[in-house]
């Protein structure tokens, strides 16, 4: 494990500021603020790092430097929930009014991700979650999937984020700050601290826990309010789904649990919230020591659910549960008296608790290692499933899938910006009229891909990929604040700046109380959000729906994205696939066969054609391939594609599907619907490839992404 | 005070964007929040920085926040009272 938080540096230091209740929140000194008092944060106040890359950066690696000592070899995925990014950096940059992109180069949540798997030459999959203040404990549970599905061997998760001032005065301008620092569940408590900080746990598999094991990932679980952008259900009911979930995946029951790490912001809302849950959940059970650290420590945000985890492994280890700082007199509303002082007791499970914007709940059960009492529930090697495709929507400049296909059918490009009341059509202006565009897009993607089923039952779990997030609500956001000398903003864009906002709507459209999962990992955003939609499905058949989208802004998006920057024109769009766990012989399926990054060296190719099943399979099974090269990696994927041709000889057409649909990172969910499509139909249709329509005659479509990320999903019938 | 109604109905459609609403349809004693308008919590915190910004009226509490956004007209009267210096 490693963790860096305002508290102290390294595992030994936690422990120490466990021991002793260390306060750690200050007023902010980390840029100036012109016109509100410095407000008090966690803020990591002695950080120094040599390399010129943006505070959250450095605070993943530190954390992921620590947790990989000792460690025997690279690990096999790299998981990290992230939700600043580069902002530190870029913030500064468009105060500043410096237009050059190549100063942006770190700006995407992803890229944190993959500077991590380069530190530790990771070369397997390299996933990046958001899901605001729950994204630690997301990026834990998919870690957690990956290992049950033998797919990995051993992952490096965790959650990282850092101060800036979107968080900073964006949870200001939603009056979720306590000017006097965060005392959670007290009766006078008025909001949270914003914090900062990383922690990252390098997570194996094994049938017996290894000698140097602090502690065992027994099951997490997820869930979503459906409610509301930015506010828990009253009742906790998200919160209380989530629990009972990760409690019934860790195969034990809550008088198992010997302490509770809350989620405890300090909010007015949150904390009575959850403190309702937890009620729910003990029923007339006394309650085990609890305790919330961001009274100490404040919020970290991304970082939280992980922080959460290494503290719980630190609470087991050390026989210790943290004091609630901060907390001062009961709250006759809440019924929850939390640990005052650090207290020693003998722990054995811990729930950790992670909420966030958009409803997203993510807990943890973590066990000691050296007590367990039951076989872990490893499912022995349960493949990420097949999902069955009930519905789809696409966006291109054209329109929609039909424009899509229409347009394409005369031979011409797709690519251009979606039109506005192309993306509003399905959806009520009134309903949408706080959402800006990457919001409107998904949730009418995900609309129309659900619209002509009405008679099954509507997605209960929501998976969302973007490369950038909503682009429209940041700038905004930033102007506002710039334009005000930094004294106003707007809290709409504030809470719609959060990549899982989307996903948040969309869930609250279908009441989708399952998962709710963005991912952000650049190009293959979407690739990731299905594979994630996959690994999670497999104890279910509940349908769900996978969404990617992208919006284009006009100064952002070339500024971030080097593949629009060389584009001939701005592009935007994104799919969405209504799916089911395949059980059914007679639907399309999709499976998505192979993620790897491929930043470290140039391998990959033979990887991935043994994963679909080698040449032979291929060229057999697959009667055609879209692929997608961005256009900033286009020599190396090239090479790459080139590699994956002249090995397999692969004889049927390969379409360049990024020349007609444009670059933008969700292009890729595009193709999907697309190859969904063509598969439909059978056939290739003329003016894509050839002058003339190409049957498949019963072979399926593989969808392949190169450059630095590898991929590949299968469409087949 | 009809004059600073109007004007804050207008800023109020402005600000929250509302689709297809002209001041004439706002009833300037009508529930402002979880009535016909449908504005919620966030739209009020939306209003707070419109308020703060182009009046210079501080809202930081919810209490206050309840009795000022009843509806238009106790609004209009809040800024009024704040700008004449008559209220705390």
């Amino acid at each position: 494990m490693g963790i860096i938080s305002p508290v102290g540096r390294g595992i030994r230091d936690t422990i120490e500021a466990i021991k002793n209740a260390a306060p750690g929140i200050k007023p902010l000194r980390l840029f100036p603020t012109s016109s509100i008092e410095s407000l008090p944060v966690g803020e990591i106040t002695s950080l120094t790092y040599s390399e010129d890359v943006p505070r959250t950066h450095a605070l993943a690696r530190i954390a992921a430097e620590e947790a990989m000592h000792n460690a025997c070899g690279s690990p096999d995925a790299v998981v990290i929930g992230v939700t600043t990014g580069g902002m530190p950096v870029t913030e500064e940059l468009l105060k500043k009014g410096i237009l050059d992109p190549g100063k942006y180069t770190y700006h995407s949540t992803g890229s944190v991700a993959s500077y991590v798997a380069r530190h530790v030459k990771c070369n397997g999959p390299v996933i990046t979650v958001s899901t605001a203040c729950s994204s630690g404990a997301v990026a834990l549970k998919i870690a957690l999937e990956m290992l049950r599905s033998g797919k990995a061997k051993q992952v490096l998760a965790g959650g990282v984020d850092a101060l800036c001032r979107l968080t900073y005065y964006g949870f200001h301008s939603l009056q979720l700050v306590d000017e006097t620092g965060a005392h959670p569940f007290d009766r006078k408590r008025r909001g949270m601290s914003v914090g900062e900080g990383a922690a990252m746990l390098l997570l194996t598999v094994a049938e017996s826990p290894p000698h140097n094991a602090v502690a065992e990932l027994l099951g997490a679980g997820l869930s979503c309010d459906a409610y509301h952008p930015a506010a828990p259900h009253p009742t906790g009911d998200g919160a209380l789904k989530a629990m009972k979930e990760a409690l019934s995946d860790a195969r034990i029951s809550p008088a198992d649990i010997d302490y509770i790490h809350l989620h405890g912001t300090g909010t007015v809302d949150n904390d009575l919230a959850e403190a309702r849950a937890i009620h729910s959940l003990f029923r007339d059970r006394p309650l085990p020591p609890l305790s919330s650290q961001k009274g100490a420590i404040g919020h970290s945000l991304a970082a939280a659910g992980a922080v959460g985890a290494v503290v719980s492994a630190i609470s087991i280890t050390n026989g210790i549960a943290p004091a609630n700082t901060g907390f001062r007199e009961p709250d006759p509303l809440l019924n929850l008296i939390p640990s005052v002082e650090p207290l020693q007791a003998n722990i054995n499970a811990v729930l950790a608790n992670s909420f966030g914007f958009g409803g997203n709940n993510a807990v943890l059960v973590l066990g000691n290692p050296q007590r367990r009492e039951r076989a872990p529930n490893l499912f022995c090697k349960v493949q990420p499933v097949p999902l069955a495709v009930l519905g789809s929507a696409c966006f291109t400049g054209a329109g929609n899938a039909k424009k899509t296909m229409e347009r394409l059918d005369q031979g011409e490009s797709a690519r251009g910006i979606v039109p506005p009341l192309e993306i509003l059509k399905p959806l009520s202006e009134k309903y949408v009229r706080r959402l800006k565009r990457l919001c409107r897009m998904a949730l009418s993607l995900a609309v129309s891909a659900c619209e002509d089923n009405e008679k099954l039952a509507p997605p209960s779990a929501v998976y969302f990929g973007t490369g950038w997030g909503g682009m429209s609500e940041t700038y905004d956001f930033l102007s506002k604040l710039y334009a005000s000398d930094e004294q106003f903003t707007s809290p709409t864009d504030f809470i719609g700046s959060v990549h899982n906002a989307a996903a948040g709507h969309v869930a609250i459209r279908f009441q989708s109380t399952g998962p709710n999962v963005t991912t952000t990992g650049g190009d293959c955003s979407f690739e990731h959000a299905l594979y994630s939609a996959s690994l999670l499905s497999h104890d279910s058949n509940a349908p769900l729906i996978v969404i990617g989208a992208d919006e284009h802004h006009d100064i952002l998006s070339p500024l971030f994205d080097a593949s629009v920057a060389l584009g001939e024109f701005p592009a935007d769009g994104g799919g969405a696939l209504y799916l089911r766990p395949a059980t059914s012989e007679s639907l399309l399926r999709i499976c998505p066969s192979f993620i790897a990054y491929a930043g470290n060296n140039g391998g990959g190719i033979s990887e991935l054609i043994i994963s679909l099943g080698g040449a032979k399979r291929i060229n057999e099974d697959f009667g055609a391939i879209l692929s997608g090269i961005p256009a900033a990696e286009r020599n190396k994927g090239e090479a790459q594609l080139n590699d994956f041709l002249s090995t397999t000889g692969y004889p049927h057409p390969v379409i360049d599907y990024r020349r007609f649909v444009g670059e933008f990172p969700s292009a890729s969910a595009v193709a999907a619907v697309l190859a969904v499509s063509f598969a439909h139909t059978g056939e290739i249709p003329a003016n894509i490839c050839f002058p003339r329509a190409t049957p498949l005659r019963g072979r399926g479509i593989l969808v392949l992404g190169f450059g630095s990320h590898i991929t590949a999903m299968e469409i087949t019938p | 005070m009809n004059e600073l109604i109007n004007e804050l109905k207008v800023k109020i459609i402005e600000t929250l964007n509302l689709i297809d609403v002209v001041p004439e349809n706002i009833d300037e004693n009508a529930q402002l929040i979880g009535g016909d308008l449908g504005l919620d919590s966030i739209d009020v915190l939306e209003l707070v920085m419109m308020l703060e910004k182009d009046y210079g009226v501080k809202i930081d509490s919810r209490e206050i926040g309840v009795k000022i956004f009843a509806s238009v007209a106790a609004l209009a009267d809040y800024v009024h009272h704040y700008q004449s210096g008559k209220s705390n």
